[in-house]
C-alpha cells in the first residue's frame, strides 16, 4: 500500500511535468497546424537557460522565469523564420515534419557542441518531505505540482473566458473561416508561439528539476511521452491533454513501482498504440 | 597507408556503401514513391541485423555466457539473410493497422517514431532478448568455415556481393515503380482519398509497402551485420532513420537513381569525411557537429530543391498516331458503347433505362450538432442525368460523398443495384462501378495526364504486386488497350497536347477536364459529378454535356451537382433541389420552376 502511495506521488509529479509540457504542445499543434517535433529540444535550450542562472549563484526559480522567456522567444523564432515560411509554400504536413526533426538535429546538437555531452544537475535544496496520509512529497515537487496546478487553470481561464481564447479555439477549428470572421489570425498564431514556448521552457525548468541530471539530448525520450500524452488525449485538445498527461505519468510511475523502472516508458507506448488502433483521434477527439 | 591497408579500406567502404543504398532504396519505396512516412524505418534494419546474428551465432552457451540471446542456431549462410529479410518484413505486420486510412499520414509516422524509441528502450534494458546495451559481438562472418573472412579475397568478395544485392534492390524497386501498380503508389502519394474512390485499395497498398519496405530494410541489416560482426542499439537509434531520410530528400525522393546518389553522399559520406577532418575540439564534437549538419541539410534541401538533386523523372508515352478530325468527338467506353451491343448488355441497358440504380434511402449526416443531411431519399435512374441543385450549405456534396462511400453516413442506407452497399467502403463501391470527382482540384499532380487517366483503369494486369513483378511483358499489351483509350479521350476534350504534362501544372479549367476523364476512364456504371464545370470554358461545358448525354443514352447513370442552371435547363432531367440537408422537391427544370417554395428557396435567392 506504502509502495502504490509513494508511487502515485511519483506519478503526480512526472504527471505534472508533462501536463505543462503536453498542453504546450497540443496548443501549438491545433492552433498553430504545426507537429512541432523540435519542442523537447527547445525544452533543453530552456533548462540549460535556467541552469546557466543557476551557475551564476541566482536561485533556479529565476533561471525558470527565465527559461519561460527564453522558451517563447526561440519558439517566435522557430516559427518566424522556418515553420511559417514553409507554410505559406503549402509544404505538406508531412514535410513540415520532417523540418522539424532537421530542426531537432540542429538545436540539440547544436547545443550540445556548445556544452558537451556530460550531465548538468541545478544547485538546489530539494526542500523538506512532507508527509500526509502515506504520499511523500518534498517542498521542490509540491512547488512543481503547484506550477502545473497554476498552469492548467492559466490555459483554462484562458481558452474559456477571454477574447484572446476564444479566438485561438476558433483558429484551431478553421483558420480561414475565423480569419473571414475578422480575427486576426496571424496575430492569434504568433501569440500563441509565445504562449506555449513559454510553457515550454517552464517543462524544460522542471523537468530538469525532476530528473535531477540533464543533457543535451535527454528530452528525446520525453518527447516520446508528449506524443503519447497529447495522441491519448486527443491532437489539438487542451483539455485531452491533461488527462492524458495524467494517464501517462501515473501509468509510467506506478508500472515501474511494481515491475521495473527500466521499462516504464514502455508503458506509455503500448497505452498510445492500442489508443490509436481503438481510437484514433483521442479520448477527446470527436469521432468522425 | 599501405597497398593492403588500402584494399580494406576501400573493401568496407564498398560494403557500407551497398548497404545504404540498399537501405535508402526501400525508403524511397516507401516514403518517395508510396507516400509512406515510416520514422521508424531503423528498426527494420535493426530486426534484420538481429536476425542474422542470432540465425548465424552458436548457442549462447557455446560462447562461455559472456552475452546472452534467444536464438543462437548457428545456421549457414545464406539463411541468416533470408531469414534478416523475412523478420523484417513480419516485423511490418502489426504496424499495418496505423495505416488504414482512419490515420493521417503525419500521425502514422508519429506512431512509428515512438515505436523505434520505444524498440530501441526494450532491446537495450532486456538484456536476456539481444544481450541489452551491450549488443551482440562475434558474429560469423557468412561461409567463414570455408574461407578466411580475414583476408583480402574474402573482402572483395563480400564487397562484390554486397553490391549485387545492392543492384537487385535496385532492380526490384524498379521494376514496381514503373508498373502500373508503381503509378497507382505514386497516385496514392499525390491525393488518397481520391485514389481511394478510383478503387485503390489504400490499407493493403500501404501495408504492401511496409512489409516490403521491412524486408529490404532488414537486408541491408543482414548484409552490415555479416561484414561488422557486431550489432547494438547504439546503431540504431531513431536518428539514424532521419540519416536516411536525410539521403533520400537530398538525392531525390520518388526517383531510385537519386536514392542511390542520396546514399553515397549522406550516410556513407559523412561517416567518410569524418576520418579526414582533423580532429578538434572536445570530444564528441565533431559527431555533434554532423548532426547538426544533416539538419541543416533537410530544412536547406526542403526549402530550397525540394525535388531533390535527380528529381522524380516524367514519364512520358509514345505518342500515338494521330487520328483523322472526322472521328467521333468523343470515345464512347466499351462497356456501354456499340462495339458490345451484340453481347446483350446493351439490350439489358436498353430494357433498364428509367429504373433505380443508386438509391439513398432516408441518408442522413451529422457534423458535431449540425445535421447537413436529414433524411434524404433519391434515386439515381439508368440512362438518367439526374441533376442536384440547391443553395450553398444544402448538403449537395455531402449527398454525393456518402453515395459514393467517401463520407460515412450517420444514418439511412445505399442502394445499388437493389443492394445494401451502405458499410461497403468507397474504394470497393469503385470496384462495383460507382465513381465520382471532386469539387475541389482533385489530380494526380506528379503525375503526367496520361498517367492520370491511365490510373483509373480498372482490373489493369499490371496494377497488382504480383502483376508488377512479372514484368512488362506481362501487363504491357493490356497496358496498350489502357492507353489508345487514353489517347481517343484526349483527342475528344483537345488535351492531347498536354498528354506529357503534369497534371498539377495545367490551368484550373485544364484539370476538371483530366478529372473527368480519368472517371470516365474508369467506366463507371455510375458517374458522380461535383461541379464539374466550374472554371470551364461554357462552350466546352456544353460540349461535355453532350457528352454526358450521350453515355446516359448508351446506358450510364450519371448525377450532377452543379450551380450553373443554364446546365441544368439544357441537359438535367430529373432534377433534385435540395436545401438545409433536405429533398424540397424533384422534377423537370420547367415543372420546379413553377413551384413557388423552390423558386423561393433557390432559383431567386
Amino acid at each position: 500500500m506504502s509502495l502504490l502511495l509513494a508511487s502515485f506521488g511519483f506519478g503526480l509529479v512526472a504527471a505534472a511535468v508533462l501536463a505543462i509540457a503536453t498542453v504546450g504542445f497540443t496548443l501549438q499543434f491545433a492552433v498553430t497546424d504545426v507537429l512541432n517535433l523540435a519542442f523537447g529540444a527547445v525544452m533543453i535550450v530552456g533548462a540549460y537557460v535556467a541552469y546557466w542562472i543557476n551557475q551564476a549563484g541566482i536561485t533556479v526559480w529565476v533561471g525558470l522565469l527565465a527559461a519561460a522567456v527564453v522558451g517563447a522567444v526561440l519558439s517566435f523564432v522557430l516559427n518566424a523564420i522556418v515553420y511559417a515560411p514553409f507554410q505559406r509554400h503549402h509544404a505538406s504536413p508531412i514535410a513540415v515534419v520532417i523540418v522539424a526533426l532537421g530542426l531537432t538535429l540542429i538545436i540539440e546538437f547544436g547545443l550540445q557542441s556548445y556544452v558537451g555531452g556530460t550531465s548538468v544537475s541545478y544547485t538546489m535544496s530539494q526542500g523538506h518531505t512532507l508527509q500526509a496520509g502515506g504520499l511523500q512529497l518534498t517542498v521542490v515537487q509540491l512547488v512543481i505540482l503547484a506550477l502545473a496546478l497554476a498552469s492548467m487553470v492559466a490555459v483554462h481561464v484562458l481558452l474559456a473566458y477571454t477574447r484572446l481564447g476564444k479566438a485561438m479555439r476558433a483558429t484551431a477549428a478553421n483558420r480561414s473561416l475565423a480569419r473571414t470572421c475578422g480575427i486576426r489570425s496571424g496575430r492569434v498564431v504568433t501569440v500563441t508561439w509565445l504562449l506555449s514556448g513559454a510553457l515550454c521552457g517552464l517543462a524544460g525548468t522542471v523537468f530538469g528539476m525532476n530528473a535531477g541530471s540533464f543533457n543535451a539530448t535527454s528530452a528525446d525520450l520525453f518527447l516520446i511521452l508528449i506524443l503519447a500524452a497529447a495522441f491519448l488525449g486527443g491532437p489539438g485538445k487542451a483539455y485531452g491533454a491533461m488527462i492524458g498527461a495524467l494517464v501517462i505519468g501515473l501509468a509510467t510511475e506506478i508500472s515501474a513501482a511494481y515491475i521495473t523502472s527500466s521499462y516504464k516508458d514502455v508503458v506509455a507506448f503500448v497505452i498510445l498504440f492500442a489508443m490509436l488502433a481503438w481510437r484514433p483521434t483521442g479520448l477527446l477527439g470527436t469521432r468522425s | 597507408m599501405s597497398g593492403t591497408g588500402l584494399a580494406f579500406y576501400l573493401t568496407t567502404l564498398l560494403v557500407y556503401g551497398a548497404v545504404d543504398v540498399i537501405a535508402c532504396l526501400g525508403l524511397n519505396q516507401q516514403f518517395g514513391v508510396a507516400g509512406v512516412t515510416n520514422f521508424g524505418y531503423i528498426i527494420f534494419q535493426a530486426a534484420g541485423a538481429y536476425t542474422a546474428a542470432t540465425l548465424s551465432l552458436p548457442s549462447q552457451s557455446a560462447n562461455g555466457g559472456f552475452q546472452t540471446y534467444i536464438g543462437g542456431l548457428g545456421l549457414p549462410f545464406p539463411v541468416p539473410w533470408i531469414g534478416a529479410m523475412i523478420v523484417g518484413g513480419l516485423l511490418a505486420l502489426p504496424f499495418t493497422f496505423l495505416v488504414g486510412r482512419r490515420l493521417r499520414g503525419d500521425f502514422v509516422a508519429i506512431g512509428l517514431l515512438v515505436a523505434a524509441v520505444m524498440a530501441n528502450l526494450l532491446v537495450t534494458n532486456f538484456r536476456p532478448f539481444l544481450n541489452g546495451a551491450a549488443g551482440l559481438a562475434l558474429v560469423p562472418a557468412p561461409l567463414h568455415s570455408v574461407l578466411d573472412p580475414q583476408s583480402l579475397s574474402y573482402q572483395w568478395g563480400y564487397s562484390a556481393v554486397a553490391i549485387l544485392l545492392a543492384a537487385g534492390t535496385y532492380w526490384f524497386c524498379r521494376r514496381m515503380t514503373e508498373s502500373p501498380y508503381g503509378r497507382t503508389l505514386r497516385a496514392m502519394r499525390d491525393n488518397d482519398e481520391v485514389a481511394d474512390s478510383l478503387g485503390k485499395n489504400l490499407r493493403m497498398l500501404r501495408a504492401q509497402m511496409l512489409v516490403i519496405g521491412g524486408m529490404i530494410a532488414g537486408l541491408s541489416g543482414g548484409v552490415l551485420v555479416g561484414f561488422i560482426t557486431l550489432w547494438a542499439p547504439s546503431a540504431w537509434g531513431y536518428a539514424e532513420t532521419i540519416v536516411l531520410f536525410a539521403a533520400v530528400i537530398i538525392g531525390g525522393a520518388g526517383n531510385h537513381a537519386g536514392a542511390i546518389l542520396g546514399a553515397i553522399l549522406v550516410p556513407l559520406g559523412f561517416e567518410e569525411a569524418s576520418r579526414f577532418i582533423p580532429a578538434f575540439g572536445p570530444a564528441g564534437l565533431i559527431p555533434a557537429l554532423q548532426w547538426v549538419a544533416i539538419g541543416l541539410l533537410i530544412v536547406l534541401f526542403l526549402w530550397f530543391r525540394p525535388q531533390g538533386i535527380i528529381p522524380e523523372r516524367r514519364r512520358t508515352t509514345p505518342a500515338a498516331p494521330e487520328k483523322a478530325p472526322s472521328t467521333v468527338q468523343f470515345a464512347v467506353h466499351p462497356r456501354w458503347g456499340p462495339a458490345q451491343a451484340a453481347t446483350g448488355l446493351e439490350a439489358d441497358a436498353g430494357a433498364g433505362i428509367g429504373e433505380a440504380v443508386l438509391e439513398a434511402r432516408d441518408l442522413s449526416r451529422r457534423f458535431g450538432g449540425v445535421d447537413a443531411v436529414a433524411q434524404v431519399s433519391l434515386a439515381l435512374s439508368r440512362g438518367r442525368l439526374t441533376g442536384l441543385i440547391g443553395p450553398n450549405g444544402a448538403g449537395k456534396s455531402t449527398t454525393l460523398a456518402m453515395l459514393a462511400g467517401t463520407l460515412p453516413a450517420s444514418g439511412g442506407s445505399v442502394w445499388l443495384d437493389g443492394r445494401d452497399i451502405t458499410s461497403v467502403p468507397a474504394y470497393c463501391r469503385a470496384r462495383l462501378g460507382v465513381v465520382r470527382t471532386f469539387q475541389l482540384a482533385s489530380e494526380f499532380k506528379r503525375l503526367t495526364v496520361m498517367e492520370n487517366l491511365l490510373s483509373a483503369v480498372p482490373q489493369q494486369r499490371g496494377e497488382s504486386l504480383r502483376g508488377a513483378l512479372l514484368g512488362r511483358r506481362y501487363w504491357a499489351a493490356d497496358e496498350g488497350v489502357s492507353i489508345e483509350r487514353a489517347w481517343d479521350m484526349l483527342d475528344g476534350f483537345g488535351l492531347r497536347a498536354q498528354a506529357d504534362e503534369y497534371a498539377g501544372d495545367l490551368s484550373g479549367g485544364q484539370r476538371r477536364l483530366v478529372e473527368i476523364m480519368r472517371a470516365l476512364m474508369a467506366q463507371p456504371e455510375v458517374l458522380l459529378l461535383d461541379e464539374p464545370m466550374a472554371g470551364v470554358h461554357p462552350k466546352l461545358a456544353t460540349e461535355i454535356g453532350q457528352h454526358l448525354i450521350e453515355l446516359c443514352h448508351s446506358g450510364m447513370t450519371i448525377g450532377v451537382v452543379e450551380h450553373e442552371l443554364a446546365f441544368m435547363d439544357r441537359f438535367c432531367d430529373p432534377v433534385v433541389v435540395m436545401a438545409q440537408g433536405r429533398v424540397l422537391a424533384a422534377g423537370t427544370m420547367a415543372a420546379l420552376r413553377q413551384q413557388p417554395e423552390v423558386v423561393e428557396a433557390y432559383l431567386v435567392g
